[in-house]
Parts: C-alpha cells; structure tokens; sequence
C-alpha cells in the first residue's frame, strides 16, 4: 500500500514511516502542510496520516483544500490534543479516522489497514460468514456449525463489528468507538470482558478459536489456521 | 518607598487640574458680573445726575420767568449757598458773555449737555455733567460734579478685586487640599497594589464600609484579588497534586528500566521489560489526559459545542458496556431509564460521566450485590451497596488524585470523580453524593435549562 505521511516532527515521522515500512507499506513523508497538499493532489496515495498541527499549512486546511479539490484518498487525522471538539473537527475537515497522540503503534497500523480496506458503504451483506461462523442480519440470528448460538444485542453487536472487519485486526480503542461511540478509554477491562464473554458462547470446549488476540494491539476475527 | 514610578509631582495630579479648571471658570463669572454691576450702577447714577441738572434747569428757567433775571441770580446764590456736598455747578451768563451768577469760571462754548473739565484755582480738578440751556436774560448752565461716580466705580471695581482675589485664594487652597485628599487615597491604593504586586498576594486595599467611590473601587479591587489569589492557590494545588501523583509512576518506570539495564540479558526479559516501560508509560500518559480534560471542561470552552441529544439512549449504552463487568463481580446490574429524555450538552462529556460512575460503582460495589442506575427526566442516580463513602470525605473525593484508602487497592487515578464534577458543573447539574444505607448513591438533578425535546 502507498501511504503518505505528513507529520513535521522528525522523530515522530521516523517512527511511523519505520514501522509502516516494516508493515510492508511504501511511505513517502512530507514535513509541511503545503507539502502535503503538493504530494497528495497526484491522488496516487491509498492512505494519508495528516498531523493536525503542521507549518505553512495545518492539518484542517490541508484535509479541507484535498476534499475540496475532489480528492477522496482516506485519511487519518492525528493531533496532539485530547479534546472531542478537536475529534469532530477533523472529521468535518474530510477526516475519516482520527487518532490522539500519543497512540501505540499498533493503533495506527490497525486504523491504517481498516481505512484502505473500508468497503463502500452500498454493498451491505444480509448475511456475514467466517469459517463454520454465520450470521444473518436480517433474522438477527447466529450460529456455529449449524448449531444455533443465543447471544444478548450487546454481544450481537460487538459480533456483527468483528465478523465487517474479519481478518483485520481490531484495537479496544476501535470497537469502544465503533460498537459502543465512547470516544474515550475507560482503562477498565471493559472490552476484555466482553470479548471473553463472547468467546465463551461462540467457542465451546474443543472447536477451534475463532477470535484471536492479537498481542499489544487488539482482537482479529478470522477462520481457525 | 515602593518600587513603583515615582509618587509625581502634586501640580499633576487630576484634582489640582480640575480646581484649576474650577478657578477658571469662577474667575470669568466674578469678572462678568462685576463688570455688568458695573456697568449698570455706572449708567443708573449718571441718569440721576441728568435727572437732577434737567429738574434743576426747569425750576431755574421757571425761576427766570416769574421774577426776571435778578431773581434767578438769587435763586442761584441760594442754592449754591445750600450745596454742602460742593458738587452743584451753576452759571448765568449776560448775552455778551458776562458772568451774572454762579460758581462756574467760564460758558461752555456749547449749548445742550456736555461734559466739561474743571480747571482754574481753587477748584478741585474734576468732570462735570453740564447742561447749557439759553433763556431770554442770557445762558444758564447747570452742572454736577461726577467725582461721586467714579468714587462710586472705584469701589466697585475695588470690591469686585476683593471677591476674585478672595475666590481665587479660598478656590485655590481647597484645590490643594481636595487634591492632597485624593493623591493620599490614590497613593494608599497603589502602594497596597504594589505590595501585591511584590507578591503579598493577601494584602488587601483599605477600605472603609459604606464609604465613598474610592471605597466602592477598592471594594472591587479587593473582590478581583480574591478571585484571582482563589485560581492562584487551586493552579498550585493542581501544580502539587500532579508533581506528586505523577512522580510515583515516573519513578516506578525509573526503577523498572534501572533494574532492566542491570539485571536483563535474553531477548525474552527485554521485551517483557519493555512492554512493562511502556504500560508505565501509558498510565502516565492517561493521567495527563485526563488532566487536561478536567482542564478543559472547567474552563467551560465546551460549552460552544452543546446540542441536544437523547441521555436515556445514552445511559442506556454505558449500562450495557459495564454490564459484563458486574456480571463478572457475580453483581446484578438493574437499570430504570426513562426512554427518550432529551438533555443540552456534550454527549461525550456526558457519556464519559455516566461511564466513570458506573465503572465507581461496579469497582466499589459489594461483590454478588446490586448496582443500579436510574434515570428520570431531570435526575440520574447510580448506586452500589458496597462501603460507601463516610459523609465527611464526601467532598474530597471530587477533587483530583483524592483516593480513599480503601480504594488504594484498586487500579485507577483518583481522577474519574474530579472529572465527573466538572462535567456536572460545566452542564449545571447538581452533583451529590449519598448514603443508600448500605453503599453509595450518586444523584445528579438538573432543571429545565439543561432539559428539552428532541
């Protein structure tokens, strides 16, 4: 995948570039917002990682000039500041995902991944499937193997999150936003538990795993190896 | 002396200026009344005088006609003998120029009034008013001496220049002494600020109760330095609370990297040490946040970004998200939420409220008990049955970093109740913690402002 990345701190865009590089992307760096905006207007790029603040040009005006030209390359806004205004500007500006730094690693290549593979939003399946796994959104039923799992909204819905995106992996940080819209983290075991819950009732003694957990950065649903 | 500018000279300070202009404008009124008393007193004695000379000549000339010109002469005499002021002029003059009667050297060369010079010995030098009028035994001039006018003007002018200079001395004195009054006050003020400002940050101005527009501003001045030494000590205690709350995990990290360097050798131990570094790392990096959210929502900018949204909706979600979490303390979770209660304010923020009290609740709840969460239009409550709170620390578990003992077992930061007051009083909502005998119960109200439909 061809990233570019648009972030003036230089350890900060070692950092990432190293670890996209790593990740088996190609990244091209650029240190300012007019930079960014030069590179970005060849619509060449599968992602872009803006930083809010930047010289010249920050980050919002950037996003908000590209989107303006009718460039519609995901982006992925990341800013130094907390604040949920901060959130709900970027993603007016044209943001389609935002990170607060400081962020681990794997957040961001989890965030990367998921905005390149994002489906078009037309093509909505009635019926999800991963290995022996089936769901039915129309019947709002789920089973295993044909035998018929029982599961409360709550885990019907954290499901339905993982079996959109199986294969990719998901951070706590993601399904606390996206199943749940807590744009915050609760540093509790939360989602912990109702992974382990979920897992209790999808995974009875002796079937292979279906969730995986995907050390230090989050959960992958995916067809037993 | 203080270490502010100078005291400045007394001749700049505002009252001297204003008595100054004060003066002024007296001196111009006692200068334009003067000159019209003047004036008017001036024309009223001269009209007198002419008065006079004209009555004098009509019973003279009536004087001639009865009794011819020798009566006249008498008549004359008479008068003249009469005058004990010496200011009545008179003169009969023979048609070929000769004096007949009188005590006037010399016709004027005119007839009609006139004024004319004394001169000639014996006589006081002086004007008259003089009136010649020509009768058949000859000229008859009667006149009157205007010494009494101008003596009069004279005094006038002269009383005029007692009742300026006196308004310009008594003007000028009362200047100074209003302008010493009000640079003494001014000087009070600004050396009490000076002493502030050299960092006595609880000196205050003096002020006198009731009191006078300087009172009423030092009162004020007074009002705005206990609000700005109030920030000043909550900035410190937030400053104290993060140097020590955060240099425990600081210093934890510390120990840990330091053992690590010392003691780790394998490619193993170093990776576990550094996943160990940077959950340090996080924890601190998640007191900061919360930090500066705290921060943030107390000083109120988020305010702007307010929108009506569905808070049962909301309740609804945080209760199902902590659902697994009392299930796994083997604690029922009961919920009574009023559907589609609709409520002014940040969803977020209040999303994140509801979050950290239930996490509370769930944290500090009996285990194998009950935590319940109400909501009705207007009021939420959140209650546990776990140990509760003793009502005196009831107020001190609001603020930053405030951790019971009996919580000190427990991962957190001491930080979520602090968040959750801020919230409260940044959307208006009553805040209060009780006793749900037994455990805590959290109720937050609000009024019909924060209230409304979607």
């Amino acid at each position: 995948m061809k990233i570019l990345l648009v972030e003036d701190d230089p350890e900060t865009a070692a950092f990432v570039k190293r670890g996209l590089t790593e990740a088996g992307h190609i990244v091209d760096h650029a240190a300012d917002g007019r930079d960014g905006l030069f590179l970005a207007s060849d619509a060449t790029y599968d992602v872009l990682v803006v930083d809010r603040m930047l010289p010249q040009l920050d980050g919002l005006g950037m996003l908000r000039a590209l989107r303006a030209a009718g460039i519609r390359t995901p982006a992925l806004f990341l800013t130094a500041r907390a604040g949920v205004g901060d959130r709900v500007e970027g993603l007016e500006a044209g943001a389609d995902d935002y990170l607060g730094k400081p962020f681990a690693f794997a957040e961001l290549l989890a965030r990367v991944n998921a905005l390149a593979r994002r489906p078009p939003l037309a093509a909505a399946p009635t019926l999800l499937k991963v290995a022996d796994l089936e769901m039915d959104l129309l019947k709002r039923s789920v089973s295993r193997g044909g035998q018929r799992i029982d599961l409360q909204p709550r885990e019907f819905r954290l499901l339905e999150f993982l079996l959109r995106r199986a294969g990719e992996v998901v951070t706590r940080t993601m399904l606390l936003e996206g199943v749940w819209d807590f744009h915050f983290d609760p540093k509790t075991s939360v989602v912990e538990t109702h992974i382990s819950r979920l897992r209790a009732k999808l995974e009875q003694p002796g079937a292979p795993a279906l969730i995986h957990t995907s050390r230090g950065a989050g959960y992958c649903l995916r067809a037993p190896d | 002396m203080h270490p502010t500018e100078g005291r400045g000279a007394w001749w700049r300070t505002t009252a001297f200026r204003i008595t100054l202009l004060h003066l002024a404008l007296t001196l111009l009124g006692t200068l334009a009344l003067s000159g019209l008393a003047w004036w008017a007193t001036t024309r009223f004695a001269l009209n007198q005088i002419a008065d006079e000379v004209a009555r004098d000549t009509s019973v003279l000339a009536q004087a001639a006609q009865l009794g011819g010109p020798r009566n006249l002469a008498l008549a004359i005499d008479a008068r003249i003998a009469a005058d004990r002021s010496g200011t009545q002029y008179f003169l009969l003059a023979a048609p070929d120029g000769q004096r007949l009667a009188g005590n006037l050297a010399a016709a004027p060369p005119a007839f009609g009034w006139q004024r004319l010079s004394l001169t000639g010995p014996g006589v006081p030098p002086g004007e008259v008013l003089a009136l010649a009028t020509p009768l058949p035994a000859g000229l008859l001039v009667v006149a009157r001496d205007l010494a009494p006018v101008r003596q009069q003007e004279r005094f006038l002018l002269g009383a005029a220049g007692w009742v300026g200079g006196g308004a310009l001395l008594l003007g000028l004195g009362g200047g100074l002494l209003i302008a010493r009054g009000v640079t003494r006050r001014a000087a009070a003020m600004d050396a009490a600020l000076a002493r502030v400002q050299a960092g006595e940050m609880a000196h205050r101005l003096p002020a006198r109760p009731g009191g006078d527009e300087f009172d009423r501003l030092a009162r004020r001045i007074n009002t705005a330095l206990d609000r700005v030494q109030g920030l000043m000590q909550t900035l410190r205690q937030v400053t104290d609370d993060i140097a020590h709350d955060l240099r425990t995990p600081l210093n934890r990290l510390r120990q840990r990297l330091d053992l690590a360097l010392r003691t780790g050798s394998g490619d193993e131990a170093w990776r576990a040490e550094a996943e160990g570094a940077i959950a340090e790392c996080d924890q601190l990096l998640e007191i900061f946040a919360a930090l500066l959210r705290i921060a943030q929502v107390e000083a109120g900018a988020r305010r702007a970004g307010f929108t009506l949204f569905d808070i049962s909706a909301v309740a609804a979600t945080v209760a199902e998200v902590y659902a697994p979490a009392a299930e796994e303390r083997g604690q029922r979770l009961r919920t009574a939420i009023a559907p589609g209660i609709a409520l002014l304010g940040d969803r977020d923020l209040i999303t994140q409220m509801l979050a950290n009290l239930l996490d509370n609740a769930v944290k500090h709840g009996r285990e194998e008990g009950e935590v319940t969460l109400r909501l009705a239009p207007g009021m939420l409550t959140i209650a546990d049955d776990g140990p509760g709170i003793p009502a005196a620390q009831r107020d001190a578990v609001l603020r930053r970093f405030t951790r019971l003992d009996a919580a000190r077992a427990t991962p957190g930061s001491g930080l979520g109740l602090a968040l959750v007051a801020a919230v409260a009083e940044l959307h208006g909502m009553q805040l209060s913690l009780g006793d749900a005998a037994p455990g805590l119960v959290v109720a937050l109200t609000w009024g019909d402002g924060q209230s409304g439909s979607l």
